[in-house]
């Protein structure tokens, strides 16, 4: 046995080898300094001087945007912007004043914009302006010897087709600013740089990730002024290092119809409001347009402060989605819903009768009718048809909010939909524990009359309303909206397709369809019903009007003439619809913002939107439907000529009188 | 009196060696790093830092050369599985940063266990050779329990994922077990496996882009620095020192950052650019000197834990030195391991010091005998 001493000393062979492993090894990076700094040390020291090598980054073209009839809504086009790289600029003074009169910018200018990126690698090329024109383009490619440093570097930016015409759907694309890079590289975990773009609304944020697609690089040899001279050869030097091609961004086809948007967004010119149409079927979005509306194109081109100061400084907030970021009280249209809750519960049926003398006595309080001097005897086809307020505050005392909470939430309501849109509002449908949470108080019976007619508490966006209808329309099936039809790369191949996706079923009695869907039937193809006047042409559409309060008023405000308003006071027009009545396909809702009514502001641009509709995909219905209608209407002619000749007849035997014409 | 020439006589017997040959390439680091960052705006005062982390590290270093050797023995179980802990906790608990795991946040203080978790394998491993039949040469059965005290930590710093350094513990206990006398048999045996496996791995294994990502997933730095155009500026620099360099402060792919990480990974391509072949022959001849400093000592003390222990704190050095000037001159993938002493980095100085520490402590309590 040894002692550890002589142990440690029968280890003196293996820390020996050890050492000349170490001397081994050393040799190796010698040899290998010798190699790069005396036998290709001069070559070497030429390329460190004149830093042949450059990396450019290759953007990948970012997926373009089709409408669900394959129409281009979304591409991309070139965009130019004066760089300047200071690396290689020389003669500052000479050429910053020469390229700030091509630019038409002061020298103090562009050498702030210099400045201000001192910190980055000086072979970065500094944007000095953007989105330049051709001229300038041309200028700056001829005098390129004379301004060493500054070049042109082609960006891609992206083209709207229809410009305003959805652009809060669409979105648009900017620079990722100072605050928000942070956030951004940590949400994808992938290094941007200051300048980078990214979807910064609409589809082109929430689908940011799909459409961006990856950028390549590529390797460059560079001449002493920066300028391209060739593609790496196979330069022995150069081994290891490989460009990486851009990988395009894939293409959406969206669930949106063009003719459709356009004539939602046509109708609502001139007007501040919104309008949604979905499939009732599916869920798929086929026309979603908030107006008044921007150009996103502009976004992408680095957008001029004019634009931009026009867009922020307008009263109405262009900028707001009106169709997901707004809620509103939807008003009358929320009388199909207590209509729905009150036959379910059996609180009503098809012969309840109630008597409307223009207002309802609740202990002190009285709640009008819409209509002053009342509708009289009322039953529940009529009380939709004419929207009549008393019959429903009848059902109000006899419901119980959360009871209607239930229904409203079953078709929608009081959460958000989901759809792909960024900051979606959830709306508001109220129960007895929201108000204790939220006010501390008890739920009050007269707040539930304010609620069944669609007023105070309740809040939908018109998504929402349009995703309710929707749901009458196919028998209480509520689907997750979508605009999104399919994703499909450069080569044509499908990556997905989503498919419809229920988010809520609620089962109804048949007798209680058919007396609601009759009701709202009759609003619009009845003469008596509150929006007779935008039954159209052969659309067959059955809606409902309503009127959202802005603000509680007396009695006498209340039914002042809302023309005669401040603005700001005047009610907001809803409409919801679906049609055809026979089999419904689309389901429409619309809110003109201070319209005043429903009839008058909303229904027409429902009316616009169900005619485009109906035109493209149902024509044979809508020419069979136009027949009909006419065949009334002669009939109708016809009988009141039958009438005037009987008239006439009458006259002729007896003495003419004055007056009483039609 | 009698404390003061107790003290006199301790400060004889005081073995300066470690610390005076390190300090010597720090302060030709710091004089590199001056130069490399001067004209970077947010950087010129790195080497401020640095020095003040030299200062800690010292501190740390020569704390740690007064306690005696037993305690290392005594302690190598404990620090051992301390770091296990650790290094558990960070793949749990861990701050994130450039896509990997690696460090743990106390109150105002960073610092990655990987780092010092070298230093506790090398005490795990001196501490199991020493007590198990010390004079055997050693075959495959007597590499078993090694191979677990050294691969818990690997797999776990592999995990985080740091590559590099797990990479580095096992060179570590391959240079242990090889000093260990490892049987040439068994070094033969395990060479030829590997590189068979290695080989089959990569070539049939793995497709193209298959490659790419397990390098990637392995050591995502490396592609979000763009690795490979890294490699080749750096070749660019150190081969455009020549014989003699540019001269300080004239790095031209530093000052315009062509170079990035110049200050930590890529320090001794500056060094090269401005110092050239004859400036880098004076440098690698002090780590030489260092490194056969540990080897000396490993020969010369009488327990095996504390022999053991030097070689292996010598190899954690030398295998960072090697890898190190290896990849920023194109011979290894870049992995980025710092370069000691040069490299900036308070947690790896702090490594270092405490490395050169635990040599003094033993060579010290040599001369005590």
């Amino acid at each position: 046995m040894f002692s550890e001493d002589n142990v440690v000393r029968s280890h003196k062979g293996r820390a020996e080898t050890l050492g000349n492993f170490i001397v081994l090894f050393f040799a190796i990076i010698f040899a290998r300094l010798w190699y790069l700094q005396i036998y290709k040390g001069d070559e070497l020291h030429r390329y460190s001087m004149e830093n042949r090598l450059r990396k450019e980054v290759l953007l990948a073209p970012r997926g373009m945007i089709y409408s669900r009839n394959n129409q281009l809504l979304v591409h991309n086009i070139p965009r130019f912007d004066a760089v300047i790289v200071p690396q290689y600029l020389s003669g500052r003074k000479q050429v910053l004043e020469k390229l700030g009169q091509v630019l038409d910018l002061t020298s103090e200018d562009i050498d702030k914009t210099l400045k201000k990126n001192l910190r980055q690698p000086r072979y970065q090329p500094v944007i000095i302006k953007k989105n330049i024109s051709r001229r300038e383009v041309a200028v700056i490619e001829t005098e390129n010897s004379k301004m060493p440093g500054v070049s042109v570097m082609t960006f891609i930016s992206r083209e709207y087709q229809d410009k305003e015409v959805g652009g809060h759907i669409l979105g648009y694309i900017s620079e990722i600013s100072q605050s928000q890079l942070p956030k951004l590289r940590e949400r994808d975990n992938y290094d941007y740089k200051l300048g980078d773009f990214i979807g910064q609304a609409g589809l082109e944020e929430e689908r940011d990730l799909e459409l961006r697609g990856e950028d390549g690089h590529e390797f460059i040899e560079v001449d002493a002024l920066g300028r391209r001279k060739r593609y790496l050869g196979a330069n022995k030097l150069f081994e290891g290092i490989e460009g990486k091609a851009p990988v395009p961004g894939d293409n959406i086809r969206l669930t949106i119809d063009r003719d459709m948007q356009q004539a939602a967004y046509k109708a609502l010119e001139g007007k501040v409001g919104s309008a949604v149409a979905i499939d009732v079927k599916t869920g798929e979005v086929m026309a979603m347009v908030s107006h008044p509306s921007f150009d996103p194109g502009q976004f992408s081109r680095g957008i001029s402060s004019a634009y931009w100061s026009d867009l922020s400084n307008d009263e109405r907030n262009p900028m707001r989605d009106r169709t997901v970021q707004e809620h509103y009280s939807p008003g009358s249209t929320f009388k199909a819903i207590t209509a729905i809750a009150a036959l379910e519960e059996g609180i009503v049926d098809a012969k309840t009768e109630v008597n409307c003398p223009g207002y309802f006595q609740l202990g002190r309080r009285r709640f009008h009718c819409w209509k002053q001097y009342g509708h009289g005897k009322v039953n529940l086809i009529k009380s939709l048809r004419e929207s009549c307020d008393v019959y429903y505050y009848k059902i109000g005392t006899q419901i119980d909010i959360d009871t209607l909470a239930k229904y409203a939430k079953a078709l929608g309501f009081g959460n958000k939909s989901g759809i792909s849109l960024p900051r979606e509002t959830p709306g508001l449908i109220p129960t007895k524990e929201w108000k204790k949470k939220l006010r501390g108080t008890e739920w009050q019976k007269g707040e539930t009359l304010s609620c069944v007619i669609g007023q105070s508490f309740v809040l939908s966006t018109p998504l929402q309303l349009a995703m309710a209808y929707a749901g009458i329309a196919n028998g209480g099936k509520i689907f997750r909206p979508r605009l999104v039809k399919e994703v499909f790369s450069n080569s044509g191949k499908v990556i997905r397709s989503p498919e419809p996706e229920l988010i809520s079923e609620i089962k109804l009695k048949p007798e209680t369809l058919a007396l609601v869907r009759e009701g709202l039937k009759q609003v619009v193809n009845n003469p008596k019903g509150t929006s007779w006047w935008n039954r159209g042409q052969g659309i067959a559409m059955s809606g409902k009007t309503g009127t959202s309060q802005v603000i509680s008023m007396s009695a006498e405000k209340l039914f002042m003439k809302c023309q005669d308003k401040e603005y700001r006071f005047r009610h907001h027009g809803v409409f919801a619809a679906y049609a055809p009545y026979d089999d419904p396909r689309i389901a429409v809702s619309v809110i003109v913002e201070h319209g005043c009514s429903g009839s008058g502001a909303a229904a027409p641009v429902a009316k616009e939107i169900v005619t485009a509709f109906m035109k493209k995909y149902e024509p044979e219905k809508m020419a069979r439907n136009i027949e009909v209608q006419r065949q009334e209407y002669l009939r109708i002619l016809r009988e009141r000529k039958r009438i005037e000749a009987q008239a006439a007849d009458e006259e002729n035997r007896v003495e003419p009188t004055e007056g009483s014409e039609e | 009196m009698i404390s003061t020439s107790a003290f006199v006589e301790a400060l004889k017997k005081y073995d300066f060696s470690f610390f005076g040959i390190s300090s010597a390439i720090f302060f030709i680091g710091v004089i590199n790093l001056y130069s490399a960052t001067h004209a970077s705006d947010d950087m010129s005062e790195l080497y401020i830092r640095q020095l003040g982390w030299f200062g800690l590290a010292m501190i740390m270093g020569i704390g740690v050369s007064f306690i005696s050797p037993k305690n290392f023995f005594r302690f190598s179980w404990f620090i051992y599985i301390m770091f296990i802990i650790q290094l558990a906790l960070v793949l749990v608990m861990g701050d994130m940063g450039m896509g990997a795991r690696r460090w743990i946040t106390l109150g105002p203080l960073r610092y990655q266990p990987s780092e010092l978790a070298k230093i506790a394998v090398v005490l795990g491993l001196a501490r199991w050779f020493a007590k198990s039949d010390s004079d055997r040469e050693l075959g495959f059965p007597q590499l078993i329990v090694p191979a677990i005290i050294a691969f818990i930590p690997t797999i776990l710093i592999a995990l985080e994922p740091d590559l590099g350094t797990g990479l580095l513990v096992l060179l570590v206990f391959f240079s242990v077990c090889f000093y260990r006398k490892l049987k040439w048999k068994t070094i033969a045996i395990l060479a030829v496996l590997g590189v068979i496996s290695g080989m089959v791995m990569y070539n049939f294994g793995l497709k193209e882009y298959q490659k790419k990502r397990v390098v990637t997933f392995l050591n995502p730095e490396a592609d979000l620095r763009g690795s490979g155009y890294n490699a080749v500026q750096s070749k660019i620099a150190i081969g455009s020192g020549r014989f003699l360099g540019k001269g300080f402060k004239k790095s031209s792919q530093a000052s315009l950052s062509y170079l990035p990480e110049n200050h930590t990974d890529f320090v001794f391509s500056i060094f090269n650019e401005e110092h050239g072949f004859f400036g880098s022959m004076f440098l690698i001849a002090l780590y030489i000197i260092l490194f056969f400093r540990f080897i000396w000592l490993a020969s010369s003390v009488p327990r095996m834990f504390d022999s053991i222990v030097s070689i292996g704190i010598m190899s954690i050095l030398f295998w960072h030195t090697f890898v190190n000037m290896g990849m920023v001159m194109g011979l290894l993938p870049i992995v980025g391991l710092p370069l000691p002493f040069m490299s900036y980095g308070g947690t790896s100085l702090m490594t270092f010091g405490i490395c050169c520490g635990i040599a003094t402590s033993i060579s010290n309590a040599r001369n005590l005998f």
